[in-house]
């Protein structure tokens, strides 16, 4: 057999093979791996490389070397999915790096990390002064995650003790003007439903870059043509502006009405109004 | 304007504000908002039957305005 018959061959079919045995693997993302996951993927890259280009001439023995070393990498995961103590084994802990807005220096010497490091590293959380950190934490793959004081963090709808609507992730319906059924189904709606609201707004399919559904059923549309202005849904303010006019019309009935009775069933219907509008105002207006 | 006309107005907008939380209350994923919607559906209706109640009474009172 000619050399370089062989060497394709042996290319073709490492390839395939370490196609399938790294996905094989897991998931992870490259940078966010620990530095001996980085070792161990860079050695199975080596020897298929090796048997590839017939360093390695006996190709079993270089396929062994391969196995052993996706054999041990895919039996630690294994292991460390089962016990604790394995992976903190393997992977490593945790180092804490600041605590109660100390500085832990040990820990940072530990870690081998100087000041400027860690402050750079703070700085890239968005935490400029050192001051603003209740807590920071070295992960196993080196990332440097930081808590910020109470009083340093973002504020929330939750602090301000104000209510907003539950909102689930949007589904893409439409994408370079095809039609995506699956995430329509899984919204409980059909190709008629998108066809009636196309038609409302007076668009045609082809000329939809992307269509997105949100959590309320609301469609969103974005168009090929940008000269198009496209009216921006405005039926939940529209709703809460009818009810809040039907309410001033209740009190003032009530205000208006002399016989008691009827009066009392005026202001009745105004409160009753009034609390459902304050339960749906985070709902239709945010 | 007669105070019969202006309850069904009243009336008319309130209705309207039913069939659009109808829509919503089917459409909407969440199952919160989902049941906000319908108390919402609920309360307009109590108030739609109470409005339709009065104005049966408005009209027996005032005959001449029947109607409008």
């Amino acid at each position: 057999m000619p050399g370089w018959i062989e060497i394709l061959l042996r290319s073709v079919t490492l390839f395939f093979l370490t196609l399938i045995l790294i996905r094989a693997m897991g998931k992870r993302n490259i940078s966010r791996l620990t530095p001996f996951n980085f070792v161990n993927y860079v050695v199975i890259a080596v020897i298929a490389a090796l048997i590839s280009v017939r360093v390695i001439p006996n190709i079993a023995f270089g396929f062994v070397a391969l196995g052993t070393w996706i054999l041990f990498a895919v039996l630690l995961d294994y292991l460390a999915m089962k016990s604790k103590w394995v992976h903190d084994w393997v992977n490593g802990k945790e180092t804490i790096l600041i605590k109660q807005g100390k500085i832990m220096e040990e820990n940072l010497a530990r870690a081998r990390l100087t000041g400027e490091e860690l402050s750079r590293a703070l700085r890239s959380k968005n935490a400029f002064n050192f001051s603003d950190v209740e807590f920071a934490v070295m992960e196993t793959t080196g990332d440097i995650n930081v808590l910020l004081k109470s009083d340093k963090k973002p504020l929330t709808p939750h602090d301000l003790g104000s209510k907003v609507a539950p909102k689930s992730e949007p589904q893409t319906v439409i994408l370079d003007g095809n039609v995506l059924n699956e995430p329509l189904s899984a919204l409980g709606l059909n190709k008629e439903w998108l066809k009636t609201q196309l038609e409302r707004t007076g668009i045609s399919l082809e000329n939809v870059f992307l269509g997105q559904v949100d959590s309320s059923g609301e469609l969103y549309l974005d168009l090929f043509d940008d000269s198009i202005q496209m009216p921006q849904s405005k039926v939940k303010e529209m709703l809460y502006a009818n009810l809040e006019k039907s309410h001033a019309d209740l009190m003032t009935f009530a205000l208006e009405t002399k016989d008691q009775k009827v009066k009392n069933m005026y202001s009745k219907n105004a409160k009753k109004l009034e609390q459902i509008m304050k339960k749906l105002e985070p709902i239709l207006l945010h | 304007m007669t105070v019969s006309s202006k309850v069904k107005q009243t009336l008319a907008s309130l209705k309207g504000a039913k069939g659009t939380l109808r829509i919503y209350s089917t459409q909407t994923q969440s199952e919160k908002s989902k049941s906000v919607y319908k108390e919402a559906l609920q309360v307009t209706d109590e108030i739609i039957k109470d409005l339709e109640g009065r104005i049966q009474t408005l009209e027996f009172q005032e005959p001449q305005y029947k109607g409008y």
